[in-house]
């Protein structure tokens, strides 16, 4: 990044949020469609009952929490590159960590979501929150879903605020280069951010507290929330392994939703320059190792289900390698262990189309892993006279499409109102500007 | 339920004041609730109990009818009542979706100009009727009436009012008959008859094809009897042993299934009387009865009969050997095929010689189903029809269109009538091409009295006022006779006075101790009068030497399939299948809901290239209906099954264009000797349609797959004795709860049980479960919280069906509990888990972690089209769509209970409160009581070495206790 300069960094990262062209709003314009089309589908769930989704007795979570799984998932490659990353002092993460982060704040705009879709009256919702009720009457603390409402709100709240703190000196440059009602709100958000020496003390001591705070919840999180699996007796979900199970998967789906974000960001708004083929790699090469993990969980279950010589528990295996959900199944296998490692080679991780194309298998896979998870143990517990099948419906299928267009509702106007790399911690990596090195000063 | 003090004298009030009411039926206010009079028993909140009989089928078992705020709610059986003594079958239960039936005709209906029946007012369909009438000129014998079996008031009065207009035909039909059986026992002991068979004594129980357990003559009688034999006392169980081509409920719950082609089973028991015979195992016949029988069953010798029958003659001498040293053992037959009365015969000397006749089989009480008129004398009428002899048909509370073979044909003769009336309650299919509709009461809504035995006087009151504008039949016929002026010949102001003038007659008969009136109030609020008849003791009768015995006939292609249609569990002969209780009830066997299918083996079905749930047609010489497929083991090569009693064109929404009735495959032709209706006595071809037709079934799986849900024992283990094996409680992450003063438990005796399902349709009645309707049970979502699980544990070759009733364990220790963050399930101080609907946000977290699977989540607000919705209990509440629900154990009748005995400051009594299942089981299978009393029933039942729990290394700690089916194995001569 050597010939860049201060003001390029400036006029190159905050092009993206010039006025939007027509494709800007075409693309807009689906992205609503969808999601209000899922939000029609939701109202209609509260009209007629949770009937109209594909669920049944057994199989009493479906696609509902397959959704808040995996959007929970997808919220964990942000922390882990702004804190994490940070706290280790990874210099390649400047350029991407906003994005990520991003990424992180809305997937848990989405998945915050789900807890409430998937109520069977919704509108009780509040119930599930930790106050004193009816005069006295408390939330049960033993509930793992009462765990996933603390994990996830704790989660959101300081994901919220390392997003925002980050971003105030950011804020300050674009509230210099706005005007009018929109400079009020950067001027906002910029807190009076003046680029005095005391505020970056401040800032940079908030900051690293904040991503010392941020680093457990991404063990904690994911964690919690595979207990409301691995806390209950089903078969296939009462194990051991799925916190770091699940924590891996988390991390694994999350870096490649970032990659699927940044390759058209960069190609898009030519960032090119900050997001390189570098950053991409690193990435790529997160995955080989969160990859590596999640298949050697799929292992590990696989052994063990044999090993503990538990009727429900291998016969429920079984089911799912041949079962209904046999396709999902082999998805999950396929594209979240086995293509992933195809990044052992250097000319695949380094190619943008192969990069993005695993990307995505790979965020599909994830999606498949949380739904054999919780529908093959719910379809084939301890009692085969009550085995069912799930079948999505039309209505199942609106919601999920709708939570996938409201996360990008989200990101796309992340584009366009706020600086998609972090431009304070670009300029930090350039050397610092001399007059002999552009003559202008 | 017992009646306490307070119910006897509303009962004593009630009777005196509805008699009063019933007096002017046709002018009382339509309010159900006539509150501007204060009615001394209709006190809001309370319920009030009434004693009346089950018409639903032919067995009169006793009724009590709860009512709240003057409508019937629930019924339960009448433990006074001799039949069924308390307990009530699937049937029963479900008869008050008869009175709610929201297709109920709810005025009287005539055939207008454009052949649409349309209202009329009762007036002027009498004024019609009492027309057409007298156009007959005295020519009575032009009017034919139609009936049930009725053994009671009314029966008479029909005769009388038939012969105040001139005479008449009077034809009592009954579709399940046994015209065949009481003509074999006219010519095997020269009574006609059908006598009392006494099951409960019957060591050896011998059914050769009659399922006692579903609908033969009076299956709640017979389940408690198989039952209480089955207990294994004293290091023995009575056995039974099964003849049939088909495997049914009772044959399911036999010890050995013993498939034989229809119509093969006069053989195998003359086989068998042979080998009884040669061995010398006969006691006590006199000597030329001997050498007559012998004569008889010279050409049956086992070795013969093999051949014939495809069973090994050693198996043959040992079932002979068994059934003589199990004396008293009782041979059954319910023969359907074209030798129907050889194969009754034959059974009745088999019971005969092996000493049962006066033992386990008594003559003396006649059934009432022996005054049914035979089939054959049906057909004959239905020939003077098509000469056209018959001017006016009267048709009640049958439905011969439906029932009859060749409904088409049947419709064409009836078409021949110029006025045919019904007095149906429900739009069926007789209803339909009727002229005028004169719609009857309900027998909730009515006088009456009925004797299924003889002695066994069920004497029926009306426990509401009527629904709608209908009136008593009686009533109907009285107001008639008066229209007539043949008030000299009834002089009766309405049915009840003509009722109370029979019973003053029986009163003089039998000469009580106390004044009639006494005696009347009693026998109303006892539900009857109910004496015993001697036994009466019977020869053989001479003709029977002469007999011999034909094997059976079939029409149709001799390649075809040999057609099994069966009367079922929930819908007896169709009569039921307007009940949505029932039709959403799973078949026991098959577990299939809302349509019937055909059953096939699966050997046919390879060789005929027929998959699961293929549309198949079928086809006799009489007809051809269109049916899915289930392949099953339950039938023996070369058979196919079709269960009856759906298929109804008409009959209401429940039941109307749901799969088809196999009795429009049959021939016409009645059989020569008895002259009932031919079963099982036509061929089908069967074929692809190329379509798939799926039915809905509750079961997810037939196999257990090693899960240890149904346990067994085998009679020789428990015989040389076991131990209860305790499961070691594991380490609970929680505090054990402590239960202060009850820890309500339950035991079901899976030996007792034999998956009749009375209990589901209870469980529906008392908790106001929804009904879902067929696409809705397909994917899964009944909401039943009682289920009959039937695992199919049998080998390629032999189905082995068990049973076991699943509901709500209520653990200790239960994996729902934790989960629910809103506390909406809970473990309550009485061990119960407790479950608040209105507590409840729906995160169906409490079912996931459910081993069981016995929660049910409410998918959408249920609906109850009116007048269902006055069925529902006012003390549960209707839950709405988002909500978990489950069995608590009837909460409500515990603290109904608990409550009573507050008031009245006494601690609970065992046996006081009764969950709806418990209380309606005909075997007494579930007991409900406190675990923490030692000498409740239930404590002590649980001890019982066979006990074990459902998943119990689950460390669920359930409250119910199981008690391991006892496999008796083969019997052994």
């Amino acid at each position: 990044m050597a010939q860049l300069t201060y003001h390029q960094v400036d006029s190159d990262i905050l092009r993206a949020m010039q006025a939007p062209g027509w494709r800007y709003y075409t693309l807009l314009s689906i992205d609503l469609i969808v999601v209000a089309w899922g939000i029609f589908a939701w109202r209609y769930t509260v009209q007629h009952g949770l009937g109209v989704w594909g669920l049944t007795h057994p199989v009493m979570w479906a696609m509902d929490i397959t959704n808040f799984v995996f959007w929970v998932g997808i919220a964990h490659s942000g922390t882990l590159i702004s804190a994490i990353l940070y706290l280790f002092r990874v210099r390649w993460r400047a350029s991407i960590y906003r994005t990520a982060e991003a990424v992180t704040v809305f997937a848990l705009f989405t998945a915050g979501l789900f807890p409430i879709i998937h109520l069977g009256r919704p509108w009780v919702f509040h119930w599930l929150l930790p106050y004193s009720q009816f005069g006295g009457l408390w939330v049960n603390f033993r509930s793992p879903l009462v765990w996933d409402v603390f994990a996830v709100m704790t989660y959101m709240i300081i994901s919220v605020l390392f997003f925002f703190t980050g971003l105030v000196p950011d804020m300050a440059v674009v509230r210099n280069r706005t005007s009018g009602w929109r400079q009020k709100i950067y001027a906002f958000m910029a807190q009076g951010w003046q680029g005095t020496d005391r505020q970056w003390r401040h800032y940079k001591a908030a900051y690293v507290f904040l991503a010392a705070l941020a680093t457990p919840l991404v063990i904690s999180v994911h964690s919690v929330v595979s207990w409301d699996f691995a806390q209950s007796v089903v078969a296939g979900w009462h194990s051991t392994i799925f916190a770091p199970y699940f924590v891996a998967g988390a991390i694994h789906s999350g870096l490649a939703m970032v990659i699927t974000l940044l390759i058209p960001l960069r190609r898009i708004y030519r960032l090119d320059a900050y997001i390189t083929q570098q950053h991409l790699e690193n990435l790529a090469k997160l995955i080989i190792l969160t990859g590596l993990i999640v298949g050697y969980a799929y292992a590990v279950e696989t052994y063990i289900a044999w090993y503990s010589n538990n009727v429900p528990e291998w016969q429920r295996f079984t089911y799912q390698v041949t079962g209904e959900y046999a396709i999902p199944f082999w998805i999950m296998i396929l594209f979240n262990s086995l293509v992933p490692l195809l990044f052992f080679v250097k000319r695949i991780r380094t190619s943008t189309p192969w990069l993005f194309a695993i990307a995505i298998l790979i965020n599909i896979g994830m999606w498949m892993e949380r739904f054999v998870i919780i529908v093959t143990g719910l379809a084939h517990e301890y009692d085969p006279y009550s085995w069912g099948v799930f079948i999505p419906t039309w209505v199942d299928i609106s919601i999920t499409l709708g939570a996938f267009a409201w996360f990008f509702l989200w990101f796309l106007l992340f584009i366009k109102f706020l600086p998609v790399i972090s431009i304070v911690e670009v300029k930090e990596e350039l050397p610092p500007p001399t007059r002999s090195q552009n003559g202008e000063e | 339920m017992e009646i306490k003090r307070r119910d006897f004298l509303k009962i004593l009030g009630v009777s005196g004041v509805t008699a009063a009411v019933s007096g002017c039926s046709s002018e009382t206010s339509r309010t159900l609730i006539p509150y501007l009079i204060p009615e001394n028993e209709v006190v809001p909140g309370q319920a009030t109990w009434y004693a009346t009989v089950c018409r639903e089928c032919p067995a009169g078992c006793g009724i009590l009818a709860k009512t709240m705020e003057g409508r019937a709610v629930k019924v339960e059986g009448n433990p006074d009542h001799p039949v069924n003594q308390g307990r009530l079958c699937a049937r029963g239960q479900a008869s008050l979706q008869g009175l709610y039936n929201p297709d109920r005709i709810r005025q009287p209906l005539r055939r207008g100009a454009d052949g649409n029946l349309q209202p009329v007012s009762w007036d002027e369909a009498e004024r019609i009727l009492a027309g057409r009438i007298s156009e007959l000129k005295g020519q009575g014998d032009r009017l034919a009436f139609i009936t049930p079996v009725m053994a009671g008031s009314l029966d008479r009065l029909i005769d009388l009012w038939l012969k105040s207009v001139g005479g008449g035909k009077r034809l009592r039909y009954e579709p399940l008959s046994y015209e065949s059986l009481r003509e074999a026992n006219r010519i095997a002991f020269g009574v006609q008859e059908i006598p009392v068979y006494n099951l409960q004594n019957a060591n050896f129980i011998l059914s050769f094809g009659a399922d006692f357990l579903e609908t033969w003559l009076s299956p709640v009688e017979y389940a408690r009897h198989f039952a209480l034999r089955r207990a294994y006392r004293a290091g023995s169980m009575g056995r039974s042993v099964y003849v049939g081509p088909r495997i049914s409920l009772t044959g399911a719950n036999s010890d050995e299934w013993i498939p034989v082609q229809p119509g093969n089973e006069s053989f195998l028991a003359l086989g068998m009387v042979n080998a009884i015979l040669a061995e010398g195992l006969a006691e006590g016949l006199p000597a030329p009865e001997l050498k007559g029988l012998q004569d008889i069953v010279a050409p049956h010798t086992p070795e013969a009969v093999a051949k014939q029958v495809g069973i090994s003659a050693d198996k043959i001498r040992v079932l002979a050997r068994a059934f003589v040293k199990k004396h008293p053992s009782v041979a059954l037959a319910d023969a359907k095929s074209s030798n129907a009365t050889d194969i009754c015969v034959a059974v009745n000397l088999l019971n005969y010689v092996a000493g049962n006749v006066g033992a386990t089989v008594r003559f003396g009480a006649e059934a009432a189903m022996a005054q049914v008129s035979s089939y054959g004398s049906f057909q004959k009428h239905l020939r003077e029809i098509e000469q056209g002899a018959i001017s006016i048909l009267f048709v009640a509370g049958v439905n011969p269109l439906f029932n009859l073979p060749e409904g088409k044909r049947l419709r064409e003769r009836l078409g021949k009538i110029p006025f045919v009336v019904s007095f149906s309650s429900f739009p069926d299919e007789t209803t339909e091409s009727a002229q005028l509709v004169l719609p009857e009461n309900t027998f909730f809504e009515s006088w009456g009295d009925y004797e299924p035995w003889t002695g066994i006087r069920g004497l029926q009151q009306p426990v509401m006022e009527p629904l709608y504008d209908t009136r008593a039949l009686g009533d109907i016929l009285l107001l008639l006779s008066t229209r007539l002026q043949n008030n000299e010949k009834l002089p009766w102001k309405n049915f009840y006075f003509y009722l109370r003038d029979q019973w003053k007659e029986l009163y003089r008969r039998i000469k009580p101790d106390v004044d009639f009136e006494t005696f009347w109030t009693e026998s109303v609020r006892r539900g009857g009068n109910f004496q015993s008849v001697a036994t009466k003791s019977v020869q053989l009768n001479p003709e029977v030497f002469k007999k011999s015995f034909q094997p059976p006939v079939f029409a149709g292609a001799g390649d075809g399939f040999a057609l099994i249609p069966y009367p079922t569990l929930a819908f007896y002969d169709g009569r039921m299948a307007n009940r949505p209780w029932l039709q959403e009830l799973p078949d026991p066997v098959s577990q299939i809901v809302w349509e019937n299918w055909l059953e096939i083996h699966p050997s046919d079905a390879e060789k005929l290239g027929i998959k699961k749930n293929d549309l198949l047609q079928i086809q006799s010489p009489a007809g051809e209906i269109k049916l899915p497929a289930r392949i099953s083991k339950n039938v023996r090569p070369g058979i196919v099954a079709i269960p009856v009693g759906q298929g109804h064109s008409a009959f209401g929404r429940y039941a109307q264009g749901r799969g088809a009735s196999p009795m429009s495959l049959l021939s016409a032709e009645p059989e020569a000797d008895s002259g009932a209706l031919i079963w099982y006595g036509t061929r089908v071809a069967v074929r692809q349609t190329g379509l798939k037709h799926m039915l809905a079934s509750t079961s997810g799986n037939d196999r257990s797959h090693d899960r240890g849900i149904v346990q067994t024992i085998s009679l020789a283990a428990l015989q040389s004795g076991i131990e209860k094996k305790e499961h070691p409680h594991l380490l609970r992450m929680y505090a054990e709860h402590h239960h202060d003063k009850h820890r309500w438990g339950m035991v079901i005796d899976l030996n007792a049980c034999v998956g009749c399902s009375a209990c589901v349709v209870a469980c529906s009645a008392e908790n106001n479960i929804p009904i879902m309707g067929k696409e809705e049970v397909a994917y899964g979502r009944e909401m039943s919280w009682i289920r009959i699980q039937r695992y199919d544990e049998g080998t390629d070759e032999r189905p082995d069906h068990h049973f076991i009733p699943m509901l709500c364990q209520n653990c200790d220790n239960a994996p729902c509990e934790p989960v629910c963050p809103v506390y909406a399930t809970y473990h309550n101080p009485e061990g119960l888990n407790a479950q608040v609907y209105n507590r409840c946000v729906g995160t169906r977290y409490c079912s996931n972690n459910c081993p069981y699977k016995v929660r049910r989540f409410n998918w959408h607000t249920a609906q109850w089209p009116e007048p269902l919705n006055l069925q529902l209990n006012p003390n549960v509440t209707v839950r709405e769509m988002g909500v978990m629900e489950k069995c608590t154990f009837c909460v409500q009748r515990i603290r109904g209970a608990e409550l009573a005995a507050k008031e009245e400051n006494r601690d609970l009594r065992d046996g006081e409160i009764v969950p709806a299942c418990s209380q309606t089981c005909p075997t007494r299978a579930i007991v409900f009581g406190d675990l923490h009393d030692p000498e409740s029933e239930v404590a002590k039942l649980a001890k019982n070495p066979r006990g074990y729990h459902v998943l119990e290394h689950l460390n669920t700690q359930p409250a119910i206790t199981y008690l391991k089916k006892i496999k008796a194995g083969p019997v052994e001569g």
